[in-house]
């Protein structure tokens, strides 16, 4: 079990995490979801004490992770697939991470295969894919057989086999009891992995909750809508706080309120509508819709896009 | 009418597992540690292959200087070497530093190992790793020092006493041979070691404070090599500035090594002092900044 109170991280001025607090269960994945810069990153460092928080803090098990007498045992963690000394083996970079806990040999070797490392554990670090470092941090993440999980962006690099592998892993470790944290900025990732998402976006949680109920709570209300006079459509819904976006001159997505109302308000002004369709959301729609006000670095439409808006309309229709 | 209720085969719910399962006996040591970091310096085949080359090169130097002080011993008639040495008695005095002769170039070559070792974690990225594993930072980096000065320790002593072996042929041609047993020269032996290890103790100290190679090979070669000269030059005018030069950290490790003392110099014990002060500071200095840096 990680806690997490009020968990902050400054940078002079600049706030990477700000107060998060979070519960992270044991027998379930938990995804850690959100943007490049949103401080997942930050926030998993400061768990297993690489960078000190600024305030608040972080428990494993209960305790802070540093106070644990045997931590390779307590939680395992792969952060950066490369915080390996490239002229060193596979194996001989693992027997020195196990020596520290007397870890045998025989768990080593057991790692080794577990992440399909075994044809290159005698070669050089330095020579390995993104995709056999990361086989390799999640390796060294599993040496001490401990009872919380963490993996910062493990599937990054990973060819198909790879992705389906560590899908799996994650999974039976939360099957057998343990405490598994994910993070990654691909919801689809998510969607397949995680029982419970903790969704974060400039450093602040934005969302906590079952991974269900994240696709629900976001996809009540968006209605595609193909209306003949929409600005007179939405002229009349605008009080009721809708926000909608005209997709097409007479095709509309409308959020935050339901069809039956749209065609109320419809039939009351006169408007023809000749479509009514509510959208089942994706979690991908889920997690834009929550980060879209939280993403740190932003891409805006080019300025000509004219070329690029046609084939958008065109993916849409 | 009853349907015969089918059970799915439910897996056993997962309690919370009994944790952890091997229990303390198997939690992080010191003595773990310093296993782990002499896998980690013993499986970089350039670093075991750079120590060897220092002790060889050490023996060897030693070898050579056995060698010239003979040859200069024999040449008669030289004046310009009558002006230096004065008589046997000196000859012989400089014979019991020859075991130790190759300790300037020891030193070149094991703190640019030792700043090499603890930067390039950073530089690698394998100090997250290492921080991870033993989260308890100077516990990690104490076990490094340790591995490191006792590596240093050994190739200083092991090769100045390999080295007194090797000279002895070669000065007993010029009778100028001596017992191990004779005044100083063990400690002349041990103290060659000790130089090396205080020496690894300051530039990994360095290395930790800076975190990067080349930085940290030039500041600490720097600072044992380049400033003694500095303050030889200008402490030639300067009264001052000879007598701080006494107190720097190649200094304090010459007087370590030196078989006879001059008047009013430090002894070997105060050498000692001095050095050791240096590495002991930076150490304490390197220990306490990690705490406090983020990884």
């Amino acid at each position: 079990m990680i806690e997490a109170q009020a968990l902050s991280k400054r940078y002079g001025t600049k706030t990477a995490v700000d107060a998060v607090s979070f519960t992270v269960q044991p027998g379930k994945v938990t995804g850690f979801l959100g943007p490049n810069g949103a401080g997942k990153s930050t926030t998993m460092r400061m768990i297993v004490g690489l960078d000190n928080p600024s305030g608040g803090r972080a428990t494993v098990n209960g305790l802070p992770y540093a106070r644990h007498k045997a931590p390779l045992r307590e939680l395992g963690a792969l952060l950066d697939a490369k915080a390996v000394h490239p002229k060193r083996s596979a194996y001989t970079h693992l027997r020195a991470l196990a020596a520290t806990h007397a870890i045998p040999d025989s768990r080593v070797r057991e790692v080794i295969e577990l992440a399909g490392l075994g044809p290159v554990a005698k070669k050089r670090v330095g020579g390995f894919s993104l995709g056999m470092g990361q086989r390799l941090g999640i390796a060294s993440a599993l040496l001490g057989d401990p009872q919380t999980v963490i993996l910062d962006e493990p599937v990054n690099g990973l060819d198909p086999e790879g992705v389906q592998w560590v899908r799996r892993l994650a999974k039976s470790l939360a099957a057998e009891g343990r405490t598994v944290f994910l993070s990654s900025h691909l919801m689809s990732e998510m969607a397949l992995t995680a029982d419970h998402l903790i969704v974060i976006g400039r450093g602040r949680i934005i969302a906590d909750a079952p991974i269900q109920s994240i696709i629900d709570g976001q996809g009540v209300a968006r209605v595609r809508v193909r209306a003949d006079r929409p600005q007179d459509l939405l002229g009349s819904l605008a009080a009721d706080g809708v926000s909608s976006q005209i997709l097409e001159p007479e095709l509309l997505e409308i959020t935050g309120v339901e069809p039956r109302r749209i065609a109320e308000v419809a039939v009351r002004n006169g408007v023809l509508i000749y479509e009514l369709t509510p959208i089942q959301v994706s979690l991908e729609d889920a997690y834009m819709q929550l980060t879209s006000q939280e993403v740190e670095y932003q891409s805006h439409s080019l300025p000509s896009s004219g070329l690029l808006a046609a084939s958008t309309e065109g993916h849409r229709a | 009418m009853t349907t015969p209720v089918t059970t799915a085969p439910t897996p056993a719910l997962p309690g919370p597992r009994p944790h952890p399962r091997h229990e303390s006996a198997s939690g992080v040591s010191f003595g773990r540690v310093l296993k782990s970091e002499w896998i980690k310096i013993t499986s970089v085949p350039s670093t075991v292959i750079l120590i060897l080359i220092t002790t060889v090169v050490m023996i060897g130097l030693a070898a050579l200087l056995a060698w010239q002080t003979t040859l200069s011993l024999n040449v008669e008639g030289d004046p310009e070497m009558a002006a230096q040495m004065q008589g046997p008695s000196d000859a012989a005095s400089a014979a019991l530093g020859i075991p130790g002769s190759g300790l300037a170039f020891g030193q070149l070559l094991m703190a640019s190992l030792a700043v090499v070792l603890v930067a390039s974690e950073w530089g690698t990225g394998m100090i997250r790793s290492t921080m991870v594993v033993v989260p308890r930072r100077s516990l990690a980096l104490l076990a490094k020092q340790s591995v490191m000065a006792g590596i240093s320790f050994v190739v200083g002593a092991g090769s100045a006493l390999i080295g007194y072996f090797v000279a002895q042929p070669i000065l007993n041609s010029a009778d100028l041979g001596f017992a191990l047993s004779e005044d100083g020269a063990l400690l002349h032996i041990v103290n060659t070691g000790l130089v090396l290890a205080l020496v690894s103790i300051f530039a990994m100290s360095i290395g930790t404070l800076i975190r990067n190679t080349a930085g940290g090979v030039v500041t600490s070669i720097g600072v044992l090599l380049v400033l003694p000269i500095l303050f030889t030059v200008f402490g030639m005018g300067t009264e001052w500035v000879a007598d701080a030069g006494r107190f720097l950290p190649s200094a304090g490790g010459d007087q370590m090594v030196a078989t006879t003392i001059a008047e009013g110099a430090f002894t070997q014990w105060q050498g000692a002092l001095i050095l050791g002060g240096w590495s002991l500071l930076l150490l304490a200095a390197s220990l306490l900044v990690t705490k406090k840096r983020d990884v």
